[in-house]
C-alpha cells in the first residue's frame, strides 16, 4: 500500500501557514476546535430546531429523524427572547433569532495564522414557531396521513423521493462584494417606505423588516470580528502577524457592509456573506455555490496586484478560503471521516465564454488553477472549469496538466455550448426570455454537483425530486401494479398495490410501439405523482422555514416582498431528476429486441424471468445482457430510443408548477447516488440486471455497456440530450433537453496521458467532446485500486482501454497474469 | 477483394498509437508476412476465423457446439476448443452464442458503411488526427483502401497507412496520393534473417520504401515515419539497428520525419491461445529501458539524422 499512496497526488507549494492549517484540518475530530453545529432554543417546551423534510431525499437518514430532533433539542442553549416575540410575524422572529445567535452567542475565533475571519457558523436553531403553528406542523408531518409516512412508502415502493432541499443556488454575491449590504439595506428600506400602511402591517411589511434585520447581521458580526482581530494584534508574537491582524481588523470595518476596495476585502466580504447563508438556512453547505469567481473577483485582483500585492499573497488568501470551505464538514464531525456523508459541493465556476462567444479567462483564472493544483486533494470548494469552442490553448493545457497530475480532474468540466442551449430552451419553454436570453445566458454558472443555473436571481432547486424511471417500466409490465415484494423499514412486506394506470396486459401487445405507449402513460403519471408529493413538501417549506437573510441575496424577493422559500425569486424552478435513465432505456431496448424484433422469447416468458429475478432463465438473461442493443455505443437506433424517452420525460415535467411557491418543474438526469440506493429496491430489469445490482448513473450508459470506447459513449450522451441540428437549435445548433445539465462520468487509464504527445491527443478528445458530448464531464484517470477492482469484477469494466504501443486491448479481456503485469506497471506509472 | 468490400478484423476508435493525433484505426485482415513475434496473430490469415473468448464470458450453455455445421467445436476443461482443421469460419456459432463469447475475426464491410462508421469521430480527430488503415497488411486490400483514403481526404479527414511494405509497388504508389502519413516498418536488414523471422525476403520492402521516399520528395507528401520493432533475439542486435540506420541515411533521411524504435510487448499471449496457436515469444519478458536507450544511441550513431529518432513503448519494470 505504501507504493500506492506515493502515487496519489500530494499538495504542493504550501506556505508554512497553509500547510499547518491544512494538516490541522485533516486531523478532523482530533482537533481541539471544530465548526460543529451550535444549537439555540427559544426555551419553549414545543420548540423544534430541525427540519426533517431536509432529509426526505436521504432514506438512510429517515429512521434517525426523531433521535436527531431530540438530541439537538437537548443540546440546545436557551436564549432570552423579547416578551412579545410570539406576536411577531414568523419571518421577523426567525430573522431576529438567527441574528441574535450569530452576534451574541456564537464564539468569534480567528484560526491560527488565518487571513479570513469567520470560523464558526454552523447553526441548528429554533424554528421560532408558536405552539399553534407547531401543532399544525406536527399534524401535517406526523398525523395518520402525515407526510413522513407517505414519504416512507414512496421510497420503499421504489417511486423515488423528494424534499425541499436548501442550498443549491448561487446568491447574488457579486453585488455584495461590489456595493455591500448597506446598499441592499437602503434598497429594501426604500421598498418598505413605498408600501401602504396596510401592507406594512401585513406579510409584506414583515418580510421587508425581517430582511432589514438580517441585512444588519453581517455588519454587526464584522464589527465583532474586527475587535477580535485588533485584540489579537496586540498579542501577536511577530511584527508581520501583527500587521496582518491589523489589516484584517481594518478590512472588517469596511466589508461586507460596504463595497470592497481590495482583493483581500473582496474575499473577506465573499466569505462572510457566504457562510451566513449556511447559518440562515441551518443547512451545512450542500450546493450553496459561488458562481464565476474569476469574473467578479477579477477587478479587485487586478487593482490589488497593480497596487503592489504579491500575486502569491493573493493565492494565500484564496487558500485560506479553501480551508474555511472545508470546515463546513465539521457540522457533523463526530460522525467521523471529517463528518463527510456526501460531497457538499460549494461549487465555483471559472473560465468560459463571455459576450459574443469570446473567452473571458484572465490572470485570476490562472491563479485559481494554481491554487487548485497546490491544494488538491481537498474536497471543497469544488471547481468547475467552463470549456467551449474558443477556449484558449493556455487554458486547455492547464486543464490537461491538472487532469494528468491528479489521477483524474480535480475539477468538473462544464461545456458552454450545450449548457447554454439547455438554459435557452428553458427560457423558451417557460416564457422567461426576458430573464434568460442570448445576451445574458453566458453568465450562467453551476451549483452543487454540476447543475447549471442563472446567478443571483434563480432559486434553482436542482435535487429536490428524484424519480426512479424503472418504476414506470414495472407498471407497464404489470398493468399498473407492483410486480415484486417491497419492504417496509421494519422488514415487513407491502401488499401488492395497484396504483399505476391500467395500461393493459402487455402479453397482448402486438408491437413494441404499443408497449412504449403503455410505458409513456405510466411515466407521465409517475411525474404527476411526484408533483403531488413535492407539493406537500413545498407547503411545509412555505409555511414554516423562511430564510430572510438568503432572501436579501436573491433578486425578486425584496421587489415582491416575498421570502425566497415562498417563491420570491425572479426565476424559480424545481428539477425532477430522473434516476436510472440508461437502465430504463436498455430495458426497453431489450424488450424490443427479445420479444418483438428477434422473437427470442414471448412477453410472458420475459415477465416470468424478471419475476424470478432471472433464476432459472440464465440463457435469456445472457442474451438480454450481451446481445440486446444498448445505449452508449453510438448506435443510432438505440440512441434514438434514448432520445424518445428523454422527449416524453422533458415534455411532462414542463407541464407542472408547484402550488405553494409557484415553482416551475423541469426534467433533469442527475441521480446523485440513488443508482446505488435503489439497486436493492428495483426489480430485476429486462436488460439482464438482477435485483440488487447497481443501476445506471445519471446520463451515463450502464456499467460496461459502452464497448465502443469513450468517443462512442460521448456521442450517445450528446444524442440523448438532443444532439445537434443544421438549423439554429437552442444555441448555435445545439439542442439540450436538460437545462440543469447532466452528469457524465468517464474513466481513462493513466497511459492515455502518459507524455506530452498523449496529452495533446487527450486535448483533442475534449475538443471533440465540446462538439458532440454532454454538458458536464467528470473524468477519472484510473488508479491501481480501480484496476484491481476491474480484475475482480470484469463485467463492470468492459470498457477500460489499456494502451501500449502497437497494441490495444480492453483490460478485462487480457489474461489475469497480464493484468497483473499492467497493474504492476501502472503502480510505477511507467508507460 | 475489391474496391467495394474489405475483410476487417476490428475498428479501433480513439486510437492514440497509430499516427499523429487521435485516430480511428481500421485493422484489415490478412498479411503478406508471418513474423514469428506478431502481436496481432488474428490478422495474418486472409480467412474468416472464429475464436472463443476466455471463460469470464462463456456460461457453458453449449449452444455453439449444437449449432456448428462442421462439428468443429467441443467442450473441454479449458473451455470451448475449435478444431481448426474443419472449421470453415461460417460463424454460425457466433450468431447463436448468447454471451458474445464466440467472436468472428474478419467481417466483410461495404465501403460506404465503413466510411459512415469512420466519420463518427470526426469531431475528435480534429486537424491533427485522422483515420489509419493498418492490419494485417492494409495494402493487400489496396483497391479498397485507396478508394477509402480518397473519399476520406475529400471529406477533409486526415489519412494514414500503416504498412510493412511487402506489396506490389503499384499498390503502395497508388495509395500514396491519398495518404497524409505513411507508417512504414523496417524490421530486419539482413536478408536471410528477414526470411527466417518473417517468412519472406526484404528486397521488395527496401525497394518500395525508396520509391515511396522518391514520391514524397517530389510531391511534398506523404509524411513518412519509419518504425522498427525491437524484438528480443530477432531485431534487437546493434548490427541490425546500425544497418537499418545506414540504409535510412543513404536513401531516406531527407524524406522521413521520424524513425521510431518500438519496444517489444508481450500482451498478446492470450490472442495466440484463443487461436489455438503456440507463440515463440511466450516466455520472453519486456525489454529494459537501458536496452532501449542503448539501441537509441546505436541508431543515432548510424549516420541517420539523430533528431528524428526516438523510442516508444513500455519497458520492463521490477515488481
Amino acid at each position: 500500500m505504501s507504493e500506492l499512496k506515493e502515487r496519489i497526488k500530494q499538495p504542493q507549494n504550501l506556505s508554512p501557514r497553509i500547510k499547518w492549517l491544512r494538516d490541522w484540518y485533516f486531523e478532523g475530530a482530533k482537533r481541539d476546535w471544530a465548526n460543529e453545529y451550535l444549537s439555540f432554543s427559544t426555551g419553549t417546551d414545543w420548540d423544534v430546531l430541525t427540519d426533517e423534510t431536509f432529509v426526505y431525499t436521504m432514506y438512510s437518514l429517515m429512521p434517525s429523524i426523531d433521535t436527531t430532533d431530540i438530541a439537538t433539542k437537548l443540546a440546545a442553549y436557551p436564549i432570552a427572547i423579547p416578551e412579545d416575540f410570539f406576536t411577531w410575524n414568523l419571518v421577523e422572529r426567525r430573522a431576529w433569532f438567527v441574528k441574535e445567535c450569530m452576534i451574541k452567542y456564537v464564539p468569534k475565533e480567528i484560526l491560527p495564522g488565518d487571513l479570513l475571519a469567520g470560523g464558526r457558523f454552523q447553526l441548528r436553531v429554533s424554528k421560532c414557531l408558536t405552539k399553534e403553528e407547531n401543532d399544525e406542523r406536527e399534524a401535517f408531518l406526523h398525523g395518520p396521513e402525515g407526510l413522513r409516512q407517505k414519504m416512507y412508502e414512496y421510497h420503499e415502493r421504489g417511486f423515488g423521493n423528494c424534499g425541499p432541499t436548501p442550498g443549491h443556488l448561487i446568491p447574488g454575491y457579486e453585488k455584495i462584494v461590489k456595493y455591500g449590504f448597506k446598499h441592499q439595506y437602503e434598497y429594501i428600506e426604500g421598498l418598505y417606505e413605498a408600501l401602504t400602511e396596510e401592507e406594512k402591517a401585513g406579510d409584506k411589511g414583515a418580510q421587508l423588516r425581517a430582511m432589514m434585520t438580517a441585512a444588519t447581521m453581517p455588519r454587526e458580526l464584522a464589527e465583532e470580528y474586527s475587535r477580535v482581530c485588533a485584540d489579537l494584534a496586540d498579542k501577536a508574537k511577530t511584527e508581520s502577524r501583527r500587521a496582518e491582524l491589523l489589516q484584517m481588523a481594518q478590512n472588517l470595518k469596511r466589508v461586507p457592509w460596504e463595497g470592497a476596495t481590495t482583493f483581500w476585502e473582496a474575499v473577506m466580504s465573499l466569505w462572510m456573506t457566504h457562510f451566513l447563508v449556511l447559518s440562515d438556512e441551518n443547512y451545512p453547505g450542500p450546493g450553496d455555490s459561488f458562481g464565476r469567481l474569476d469574473q467578479y473577483l477579477y477587478p479587485y485582483w487586478k487593482k490589488s496586484v497593480d497596487e503592489g500585492m504579491d500575486p502569491e499573497f493573493g493565492k494565500e488568501i484564496l487558500k485560506t478560503l479553501w480551508i474555511h470551505c472545508n470546515t463546513v464538514y465539521d457540522a457533523m464531525i463526530r460522525i467521523g471521516n471529517q463528518g463527510i456523508t456526501a460531497g457538499y459541493g460549494q461549487l465555483f465556476t471559472f473560465s468560459g465564454m463571455g459576450k459574443d462567444g469570446k473567452d473571458v479567462s484572465n490572470d485570476l483564472t490562472f491563479a485559481l488553477f494554481d491554487v487548485i493544483e497546490d491544494m488538491t486533494p481537498m474536497l471543497e470548494p469544488k471547481p468547475s472549469v467552463r470549456l467551449h469552442r474558443n477556449t484558449p490553448e493556455a487554458v486547455m493545457n492547464r486543464v490537461i496538466e491538472l487532469i494528468s497530475s491528479s489521477q483524474g480532474a480535480p475539477f468538473l468540466i462544464n461545456f458552454d455550448e450545450r449548457s447554454m442551449a439547455g438554459l435557452l430552451r428553458q427560457a423558451k419553454m417557460t416564457g422567461v426570455q426576458d430573464l434568460i436570453n442570448k445576451d445574458n445566458v453566458y453568465d450562467y454558472a453551476s451549483v452543487g454537483c454540476l447543475e447549471n443555473t442563472m446567478v443571483g436571481n434563480d432559486r434553482s432547486e436542482t435535487v429536490n425530486c428524484n424519480l426512479n424511471l424503472i418504476k414506470s417500466l414495472e407498471f407497464a409490465l404489470n398493468d399498473g401494479a407492483d410486480m415484486v415484494d417491497y419492504y417496509k423499514v421494519d422488514g415487513s412486506i407491502y401488499p401488492k398495490i395497484s396504483d399505476g394506470i391500467k395500461t393493459g396486459d402487455p402479453r397482448k401487445f402486438k408491437t413494441f410501439d404499443e408497449f412504449f405507449a403503455a410505458f409513456e402513460v405510466q411515466m407521465r403519471n409517475d411525474v404527476r405523482r411526484m408533483v403531488g408529493m413535492y407539493n406537500q413538501c413545498d407547503i411545509h417549506r412555505t409555511r414554516y422555514t423562511p430564510t430572510p437573510y438568503l432572501s436579501i441575496l436573491v433578486k425578486g424577493c425584496a421587489e415582491s416582498a416575498t421570502d425566497i422559500t415562498r417563491g420570491g425569486a425572479e426565476l424559480k424552478f424545481v428539477t425532477i431528476e430522473g434516476v436510472t435513465f440508461a437502465t430504463t432505456v436498455d430495458s426497453l431496448l431489450a424488450i424490443k429486441y427479445l420479444v418483438y424484433d428477434e422473437k427470442i422469447c414471448t412477453m410472458d416468458e420475459l415477465i416470468t424471468a424478471i419475476a424470478d429475478d432471472w433464476e432459472g432463465h440464465e440463457l435469456l438473461q445472457a442474451r438480454a445482457k450481451n446481445r440486446a442493443p444498448k445505449y452508449g455505443r453510438d448506435d443510432d437506433e438505440a440512441d434514438a430510443l434514448a432520445r424518445r424517452v428523454m422527449d416524453v420525460w422533458s415534455d411532462e415535467c414542463w407541464k407542472h408548477k408547484s402550488i405553494a411557491s409557484g415553482e416551475q418543474f423541469r426534467g433533469g438526469m442527475l441521480s446523485w447516488n440513488y443508482w446505488i440506493t435503489y439497486a436493492p429496491i428495483c426489480f430485476a430489469t429486462p436488460d439482464g440486471r438482477k435485483r440488487g445490482q447497481f443501476l445506471s448513473n445519471a446520463i451515463c450508459p450502464s456499467n460496461g455497456a459502452d464497448i465502443n470506447g469513450p468517443t462512442a459513449n460521448a456521442n450517445s450522451v450528446g444524442k440523448a440530450l438532443g444532439g445537434k441540428t443544421d438549423g439554429e437549435g437552442d444555441f448555435e445548433g445545439y439542442i439540450n433537453y436538460l437545462p440543469n445539465g447532466s452528469s457524465h462520468t468517464m474513466t481513462f487509464s493513466p497511459s492515455m496521458l502518459r507524455d506530452d504527445d498523449h496529452k495533446a491527443k487527450f486535448k483533442a478528445f475534449l475538443q471533440g467532446y465540446i462538439e458532440n458530448g454532454g454538458t458536464a464531464l467528470q473524468i477519472n484517470v484510473l488508479d491501481v485500486d480501480t484496476l484491481i477492482e476491474a480484475q475482480e469484477t470484469p463485467e463492470d469494466y468492459k470498457n477500460l482501454l489499456v494502451r501500449v504501443t502497437g497494441y490495444n486491448a480492453y483490460f478485462t479481456s487480457v489474461g489475469k497474469e497480464l493484468q497483473n503485469e499492467i497493474i504492476a506497471r501502472e503502480m510505477q506509472n511507467k508507460y | 477483394m475489391s474496391e467495394l468490400t474489405a475483410t476487417i478484423i476490428d475498428i479501433q476508435r480513439l486510437s492514440t498509437e497509430d499516427g499523429p493525433g487521435l485516430r480511428t484505426t481500421v485493422f484489415l485482415k490478412g498479411c503478406s508476412l508471418a513474423c514469428t513475434w506478431c502481436h496481432n496473430p488474428e490478422s495474418i490469415s486472409f480467412e474468416r476465423q472464429v475464436q472463443w473468448l476466455e471463460s469470464n464470458r462463456c456460461i457453458g450453455c453449449g449452444l455453439c457446439i449444437e449449432a456448428c455445421p462442421a462439428d468443429a467445436l467441443s467442450m473441454t476443461e479449458n473451455g470451448i476448443q475449435i478444431n481448426r482443421e474443419v472449421c470453415g469460419g461460417c460463424a454460425t456459432c457466433v450468431a447463436v452464442c448468447p454471451t458474445a463469447a464466440m467472436e468472428l475475426k474478419g467481417e466483410v464491410w461495404e465501403r460506404d458503411a465503413l466510411i459512415a462508421e469512420l466519420v463518427k469521430d470526426v469531431s475528435y480527430i480534429g486537424k491533427d488526427g485522422g483515420v489509419t488503415f493498418s492490419g494485417g497488411e492494409a495494402l493487400m486490400q489496396s483497391e479498397f483502401v485507396t478508394c477509402a483514403l480518397k473519399r476520406l481526404q475529400e471529406m477533409g479527414i486526415g489519412t494514414a497507412v500503416d504498412t510493412a511494405g511487402l506489396v506490389p509497388a503499384h499498390a503502395l504508389l497508388g495509395a500514396l496520393p491519398y495518404t497524409d502519413v505513411l507508417l512504414y516498418d523496417l524490421k530486419i536488414f539482413d536478408r536471410e534473417k528477414h526470411i527466417e523471422y518473417t517468412g519472406a525476403p526484404n528486397d521488395l520492402i527496401l525497394k518500395n520504401i525508396i520509391a515511396a521516399a522518391d514520391y514524397a520528395r517530389e510531391h511534398g507528401t506523404p509524411e513518412i515515419w519509419i518504425r522498427t520493432p525491437i524484438i528480443p533475439g530477432a531485431t534487437d542486435s546493434d548490427d541490425n539497428i546500425n544497418h537499418i540506420g545506414k540504409f535510412i541515411a543513404a536513401y531516406l533521411d531527407d524524406a522521413i520525419s521520424r524513425w521510431e524504435l518500438c519496444a517489444f510487448n508481450n500482451l498478446c499471449l492470450n490472442k495466440y491461445e484463443r487461436l489455438g496457436e503456440e507463440w515463440d515469444f511466450a516466455g520472453i519478458s519486456l525489454v529494459h529501458a537501458e536496452e532501449m536507450e542503448h539501441l537509441l544511441d546505436v541508431a543515432k550513431d548510424s549516420g541517420a539524422n539523430p533528431d528524428k529518432i526516438l523510442w516508444t513503448g513500455s519497458t520492463f519494470v521490477e515488481k
